[in-house]
């Protein structure tokens, strides 16, 4: 593989970081301020592109607008799901059974109606934007939409990060983060902003599923595996940081990409250089979040926490 | 241990033998192949449930992805049967795989806080299933098919599995009436204060998850026996690790017969919603658990509780609500 | 209240909520009813995924197997010599959801205790083989519509059949399709081929089969890679960036749908292109047409049946089917369920009794011989494993598909190479 290859591949990276950053964030923020673990989050990933793909198929939306659109109709699911569901959860300093079986309950239930709704097929969203790529030389060739999704998930991080250090929600959830209890002394009203927290974090995950549905196919059980990688990668921004997602998102997706075909030797039978079978490349994302938290489990922003309290 | 002072005590202690019991003699009556079939079934879950009760509902530590273990001894009895060894010999094999197991996974995620262990667990169960999907030896994505030389004896394998069950709740009771149980109690609580007192938080958990893997891996290898099939998609998969804590939930989390009542409940819905609402059970379980979740965190023997007053709440009796991690 | 009523009451009460509680639990539980040999039907089991990520192949081959039994009840029924009359076939259906511990679970079920004389069922090799243990087990025939992996069979099992062609065959019949193109001068001699299948026993199967007929024509091709990927992977970049660096001609893949979808998609972005390319028995799919339009065009795939076989009995099935289920048939999934079906029937006719080991006897020796599968004969093997010829289909411009190999099944000309756009 020359230099060309690899600057290919690495573009191919960088660009599904974007989208990766995007889906984390969502929960990312959940756990921030309500210490709540969303295992729905694959479910309103999954609701997310089945969203964007009935616009499509109804109304004839661009999907990318259909993406937009999702964002504030996730807000608000996202703050009935915490008024009818989440709200009763008991408060907790770090994360209780009763919330993640509640999360994980709610994600059977929406996978059930999802199925219910639009049957197992696998569905994709097709547009003329889908098969055609930016052609840079011979060997690189980037995919139009992954540079559209790209950029939109970077649009919506630095709205993201705007509000939360400009606006009084921005700085509300960035209280709870930091103390629960303190917060509430100083006057933070923590079931309006836990609220608001959900949906926003619902409102990202739509947005991040109906990007994810111009990349892959998906079906009522899609969002499983961006789960995992949701978790590696909080665990690599620190669980409580937003820049910190943006790195870890980055660092997985390089990690994943690079995993089979960077050389390694080994010994069998003689010193070969051997690549990864791409069959174990599922295995990347696990061994990283192993290795992380054996090593700083306080994430790559526990490594700047003295400056960076939180985002 | 002190005489029961009441009925309610006698009936504590008297019915589990006679359960037991009745379900030693029950083949005697003549029952259908299908009832076996499902009591064995029952059996091996709940002893998969009591396992993971062990360290998630009396320690606190909320594993999702105990199916390791379950697929471990799954694969280990089955190598052993594979190299001429007796299917029991083979159990014991499980246990000790699911064991050593446990300590690999616990050893580096037990020294955290938080969530970590909850989201390392969810990773385990996957990695190990893509590492066992590319494995030769052990037949990699195609699976394992057992060929036993003996003609099916369905009562075999059921008298296995209720031994199984039976140690397991053995083993459970033993533990939650002992300083042992206490200790663990202690940690689900908090962790800090049990360490004030003089209880060693990470080698009691190190200690109580392999115990709880054992019983997980015996379950899986008495299955794996009776199924004389598996693949690592099956036996390694989510829903699997999910459904082995789904009866713990379901029944009464941290309590001894609630997982026996949650693995009664989970196979004999499984089985009907299986036959007649197939296209639902997602649904049914998903509600389920949020019903459970919201109303009445200790499950259905906490609500059976609260109907009958028939035990009195015990001290140690601690509710889901508010735990330390 | 105090004393001694209120002790009784108190165990009144509890009583009576016991009671209903088992009461509600047991009208719940009612069980499958013991196995009366229904005097007047002839059960059959049949254990499919309907739900689950098999769901769509599940479905067809249900549909093909009702249609079967529709067919037959239609006519009276089969004749049972011992009972002296024509009887009726019911079905006992089973969702399995795709699992593959239910799915062995429900097989035993529908053998013991209700009362099947055989079973047919297990879509994919895995739910294929966790059933295949309880034909034996229960001495009762069973019949794989859906699992084409010889691991399955052999080894001495007396009680499990199956109507699905080996898979190594597609990866053989590739080979000679491959082969031929070249004998016609469409394609050069010594092609480098690059292998890239899901890991599974399928995609093993297509491999030894490829290999095979290469080992036995050598000098034909040359293949330069020969890599696994895991089933549900969502992004393949890495390994076409390695398909791209063998500098193959030649792509072969073998996959489930959602991949072939996913990687082709991926394929066409990164601006691959081969002279052939195949996606083992996965090619003219409608969902995967809708999802990359023309960028399927010129895959060809090696398949058990296409509803373009000129055969008069496949051209009535499919007109059957359609009136039947309300949609055409997509692709072959239902055709191996439907035959499976008939051969089953024509074997309980030849037994001339429900009871299984003569049933299992004459499906040993059965033919079908308006096979609506390729060669038109349904037989099973020594092993228990049916053998016919596969058809090879190459999609065509504007949705069409064509037959292009065997050349007596072909409706069309092969496009080889494939143009480049």
């Amino acid at each position: 593989m020359d230099a060309a290859e690899y600057l290919d591949l690495l573009l191919k990276a960088l660009l599904l970081a974007g989208v990766y950053a995007a889906m984390a964030v969502g929960m990312t923020v959940v756990y921030g301020v309500m210490k709540i673990v969303n295992l729905a989050h694959a479910g309103f990933l999954m609701l997310g592109a089945y969203f964007s793909f009935e616009l499509f198929n109804r109304f004839h939306v661009d999907p990318v607008l259909g993406a937009v659109t999702a964002l504030p109709v996730f807000f608000l699911f996202g703050m009935l799901v915490h008024w009818v569901l989440v709200r009763w959860l008991p408060k907790s300093d770090t994360p209780t059974l009763a919330s993640l079986l509640l999360m994980f309950g709610f994600w059977l239930v929406l996978q059930n109606l999802a199925y219910a709704k639009w049957g197992n097929d696998d569905q994709s969203i097709f547009t003329p934007l889908t098969l055609s790529a930016v052609h840079i030389g011979d060997t690189i060739s980037i995919p139009k939409v992954n540079l559209v999704v790209f950029a939109a998930a970077v649009f919506c991080m630095i709205v993201l990060q705007i509000v939360f250090h400009r606006s009084w929600f921005g700085r509300s959830m960035r209280a709870l983060i930091q103390n629960p209890y303190g917060a509430q002394i100083v006057g933070v009203d923590d079931q309006r902003t836990a609220r608001l927290t959900f949906g926003l974090g619902t409102a990202f995950a739509g947005f991040a599923g109906a990007l994810l549905g111009m990349l892959y196919s998906f079906s009522p059980d899609f969002g499983r595996p961006f789960l995992l990688r949701s978790f590696v990668i909080i665990v690599l921004g620190g669980l409580e940081s937003v820049t910190g997602v943006a790195l870890g998102a980055i660092v997985l997706a390089i990690l994943e990409t690079f995993s089979t075909v960077i050389p390694f030797p080994w010994y069998h039978q003689g010193w070969k250089t051997y690549y990864l079978p791409p069959s174990y490349q599922p295995v990347v994302p696990f061994v990283l979040l192993v290795v992380v938290l054996v090593i700083m489990p306080k994430g790559l922003a526990g490594l700047f926490n003295r400056k960076w309290k939180t985002a | 241990m002190t005489r029961p002072q009441n009925l309610s005590g006698w009936l504590k202690l008297v019915l589990p033998w006679l359960l037991f019991a009745a379900l030693l003699l029950l083949p005697a009556t003549g029952p259908s192949d299908n009832i076996i079939r499902l009591l064995f079934l029952t059996a091996v879950w709940t002893t998969t449930g009591l396992g993971w009760n062990l360290i998630g509902g009396m320690t606190g530590q909320v594993s999702f992805g105990f199916a390791v273990f379950f697929g471990l001894g799954a694969y280990t009895t089955a190598l052993f049967m594979q190299y001429g060894h007796t299917p029991y010999f083979g159990f014991v094999g499980a246990a000790a795989a699911a064991m050593v197991a446990s300590f690999f996974i616990g050893l580096p995620t037990f020294r955290l806080r938080g969530p970590y262990f909850v989201i390392a667990t969810i990773g385990v169960t996957e990695a190990v299933r893509v590492i066992m999907n590319n494995l030769e030896i052990t037949g990699g994505a195609s699976g394992y098919r057992i060929t036993e030389n003996k003609p099916f004896n369905p009562l075999e394998h059921y008298y296995t599995a209720i031994a199984a069950v039976a140690l397991a709740v053995l083993v459970s009771t033993i533990i939650a009436n002992s300083k042992f149980g206490l200790a663990l109690r202690a940690i689900k609580q908090d962790q800090d204060a049990a360490a004030d007192l003089g209880v060693n938080p990470y080698t009691s958990k190190l200690w109580i998850h392999a115990i709880a893997a054992g019983l997980t891996g015996i379950a899986g290898g008495i299955y794996a026996r009776r199924a004389a099939f598996f693949y690592p998609g099956d036996v390694f998969a989510f829903s699997t690790g999910i459904s082995i804590l789904l009866m713990p939930v379901i029944g009464g989390i941290g309590t001894v017969w609630g997982p026996v009542l949650g693995g009664v409940i989970f196979v004999i819905v499984e089985e009907q919603i299986s036959v007649k609402f197939p296209n639902f059970h997602l649904l049914i379980y998903g509600s389920l658990l949020i019903i459970i979740i919201l109303l009445e965190p200790d499950g259905l023997l906490g609500l059976l509780r609260r109907l009958f007053r028939l035990f009195p709440h015990q001290q140690a009796k601690t509710r889901l609500a508010g735990d330390p991690g | 209240m105090k004393g001694r009523l209120a002790f009784v009451d108190t165990y009144i009460r509890r009583g009576t909520i016991l009671g209903l509680a088992l009461c509600g639990m047991a009208a719940f539980c009612a069980g499958p009813s013991p196995a009366f040999a229904a005097d007047d039907t002839i059960k059959i089991g049949v254990v499919l995924p309907t739900t689950g990520s098999e769901s769509k192949p599940g479905q067809y081959q249900k549909e093909g197997i009702e249609l079967a039994i529709k067919q037959i009840n239609d006519g009276g029924g089969i004749m049972v010599k011992s009972k002296g009359k024509k009887l009726k076939i019911e079905e006992v259906f089973y969702d399995d959801g795709t699992d593959s511990k239910k799915s062995a679970s429900l097989v035993e079920r529908a053998m013991s205790s209700d009362g099947v004389v055989a079973v047919l069922g297990g879509y994919s090799t895995a739910l294929g083989t966790a059933e295949s243990v309880m034909a034996d087990r229960y001495k009762t025939p069973w019949i794989t519509t859906g699992a084409g992996a010889t691991a399955i069979f052999g080894k001495g099992y007396q009680y499990a059949f199956g109507s699905l062609s080996p898979v190594a065959l597609i990866g053989t019949t590739t080979g000679e399709f491959l082969g031929s193109l070249v004998d016609q001068g469409k394609l050069k001699k010594g092609l480098k081929v690059a292998i890239v299948v899901e890991n599974t026993d399928h995609g093993t199967d297509y491999v030894n089969g490829f290999n095979e007929w290469t080992s036995k024509h050598k000098g034909y091709f040359d293949v330069v890679m020969n890599e696994k990927f895991e089933l549900g992977a969502t992004d393949f970049s890495s390994i076409l960036q390695r398909v791209k660096g063998s500098h193959a001609d030649i792509f072969l893949s073998d996959a489930h749908l959602p991949d072939y979808i996913t990687m082709q998609r991926q394929y066409l972005q990164n601006g691959l292109h081969h002279q052939m390319i195949s996606y083992g028995a996965r090619g003219p799919e409608a969902n995967a047409r809708q999802a990359l339009g023309a960028g399927t065009d010129y895959i060809f795939a090696g398949i058990w049946w296409s509803n373009k076989l000129p055969y008069p009995q496949a051209k009535q099935f499919a007109t059957d089917y359609k009136a039947f289920t309300g949609h055409d048939v997509d692709s072959w999934y239902a055709a191996p369920a439907y035959d499976g079906m008939r051969i089953v029937a024509q074997a309980i006719e030849a037994a001339g009794s429900l009871d299984k080991t003569a049933i299992r006897d004459a499906l040993k020796k059965a033919q079908l011989k308006n096979s609506v599968l390729p060669g038109q004969v349904l037989k099973f093997g020594a092993n228990g494993q049916s053998e016919y010829p596969f058809v090879i289909t190459q999609n065509k411009p504007d949705n069409k598909v064509d037959i292009v190999f065997p050349k007596d099944a072909a409706t069309g000309e092969p496009v080889a190479p494939i143009p480049n756009k």
